[in-house]
């Protein structure tokens, strides 16, 4: 097996006289992955994603991605991640073609404006492309901020709760777009979510977060097997979460 | 080339939500402004010398030559260094606000750090983006400001003038980017769109009000008109606040914009260049206080909208 897409050893930290919001995360991600990142309110998950993202630094242990040290290798890191925040806002006064252009120069992107033609046509949404960002219902910004996050095509993509504030069939439309992404630009996908029913239809491995730390790591199929008496994945996080 | 783009992207910005046009439409105002008052307020007192002159006629007495023709040509627009202080920099203040307040109070900037970028790049982008944007406003005043003596002087500004007024503006540039990264420190200091508002409108009313007051010996008037001479006081404490004067930006500009524009008859000592020392001192200090802040500020977190 070769080099894991993401992976942190004993990572740790801690706000500013707060207590410890990770307190040791130990996680491996294959290539080609899709983790599904969960853990009840508060547990630390985005704190995770914004080491794995460079935008924190933790306070103890290593964390990498694509083999780049998040701290020492900032800019190497940067290069081959994807970020979709959770309820991203971009710049509303600008059109989609303006913001994704934008961000395409700023990841340095050769050709940004032939790159934003051929992400929204994969994303089925070049009809957005010349409207302002600030008119979009929150299914619109969402697709045009995977947009933004795949425009470089990135290796690893993270998600921070992106069903967030979606209606069905934007649910719906995004684990699509996640699959897509998955299987047709071979991208890894770190995703932090609640919605356990999208879980079990998105993602191929899932770790739970408690406390800071991670209590379990399986793929979905595993999970469901060695849970036989649990009919859904919510029951099995219930029951992960009552016994953590 | 990261920081270019974030340039251009803050022109664009700026000009979009009309904050551009805002600024550039209230330089021009003030300019055109502090032409008619010059030229009204020269008109009325040469309308004066010219009854006076009349009335000695009918006494049979000779009239002295009109001192008012010997006003220089500049003194028409020497409101502007009043004005600019008090509307240039409130305006200053918000384009430095509206710079980096978006990016945090919407998140963008955890999308913008997640890029192969530095903070000093984006930095960059913001102070030449906005040094852009104040440029242009102050292009159009200076072209406003020709016209006006054009048509007020009935001739062309010759190539000295132009030349000191072009000194005056590239003056009032520098002392609206002291305010623009005022309102760019504030930001970055607090995570408090409305907090980081007032404090820089706080630093505003210290540097164009208060302290022209404590280092002029309490002279109220000196906040708001060039005067070279301080009245004296024989009050100590304000006779020590005095010799802070020559770091007062705030008069140090007035006086220096006096110089360049010739608008003042009393020798002033000191030259506009070392006047400006001050001014150049506290760009530099704001300019290195932001590169720090900038490295410590927490994008992970978005702030504050209220």
């Amino acid at each position: 097996m070769g080099v894991p897409a993401i992976e942190m050893e004993g990572v740790r930290h801690r706000y500013d006289h707060d207590r410890e919001v990770l307190r040791g995360i130990d996680l491996a991600i294959e290539p080609g992955e899709v983790f599904g990142f969960l853990g009840h309110n508060g547990a630390g998950k985005t704190t995770a994603v914004n080491i794995l993202t460079t935008l924190l630094a933790p306070s103890a242990g290593v964390a990498r991605v694509g083999g780049f040290d998040v701290v020492q290798q900032r800019r190497s890191v940067r290069g081959c991640i994807g970020y979709l925040p959770a309820d991203v806002r971009l710049y509303g006064h600008m059109t989609a073609a303006e913001n994704l252009e934008f961000f395409a120069k700023l990841s340095g992107v050769d050709g940004p404006r032939a790159a934003v033609a051929e992400t929204l046509a994969f994303l089925d949404c070049t009809d957005l492309a010349d409207r302002r960002v600030g008119s979009f219902s929150t299914g619109m910004r969402q697709r045009i901020g995977i947009a933004q996050s795949i425009l470089h095509r990135p290796l690893v993509l993270f998600l921070d709760e992106p069903t967030a504030g979606l209606d069905p069939l934007g649910v719906r439309q995004l684990r699509d777009t996640i699959q897509r992404l998955n299987r047709e630009l071979g991208m890894t996908v770190f995703m932090n979510t609640h919605l356990l029913s999208e879980v079990a239809k998105v993602c191929t491995t899932i770790g739970v977060l408690n406390h800071g730390v991670v209590v379990y790591k399986d793929t979905v199929a595993e999970t469901i097997r060695h849970f036989p008496d649990e009919a859904s994945l919510e029951d099995i996080y219930l029951k992960m979460e009552a016994t953590t | 080339m990261t920081a270019t783009t974030i340039a251009v992207q803050e022109v664009q910005s700026l000009c979009r939500r009309r904050v551009f046009a805002a600024f550039v439409g209230m330089l021009v105002a003030v300019t055109v402004l502090a032409g008619i008052i010059g030229w009204s307020s020269h008109n009325t007192i040469v309308r004066v010398y010219d009854e006076a002159v009349g009335l000695l006629a009918t006494e049979g007495r000779a009239a002295p030559p009109n001192p008012f023709l010997q006003v220089p040509p500049l003194a028409l627009l020497s409101n502007l260094a009043i004005y600019l202080p008090l509307i240039g920099a409130l305006m200053a203040i918000i384009v430095g606000h509206l710079a980096l307040a978006d990016d945090q109070s919407t998140g963008i900037g955890r999308l913008l750090f997640s890029r192969p970028m530095t903070r000093f790049g984006y930095l960059a982008g913001k102070l030449a983006g906005t040094a852009t944007v104040v440029v242009a406003a102050l292009g159009a005043s200076f072209a406003v400001g020709i016209a006006a003596l054009r048509i007020a002087n009935g001739y062309f500004p010759t190539a000295d003038q132009v030349g000191r007024l072009a000194g005056f503006y590239l003056l009032s540039w520098l002392y609206l980017m002291t305010f623009v990264l005022i309102g760019i420190v504030a930001v970055l200091l607090t995570r408090r769109r409305s907090l980081a508002l007032l404090g820089s409108l706080g630093v505003w009313l210290i540097v164009t009000f208060a302290m022209p007051q404590f280092t002029s010996g309490l002279r109220p008037t000196s906040s708001l008109n060039p005067i070279s001479d301080p009245v004296s006081t024989s009050q100590r404490f304000f006779q020590i606040t005095a010799q802070a004067r020559p770091l007062s930006v705030s008069e140090q500009y007035k006086t220096a914009s006096a110089q360049i524009l010739e608008t003042t008859s009393s020798s002033l000592g000191t030259g506009p260049v070392l006047r400006i020392v001050p001014l150049l001192a506290l760009l530099g200090a704001l300019v290195v206080l932001a590169g720090v802040l900038i490295n410590r500020h927490d994008y992970a977190e978005a702030s504050s909208d209220d």
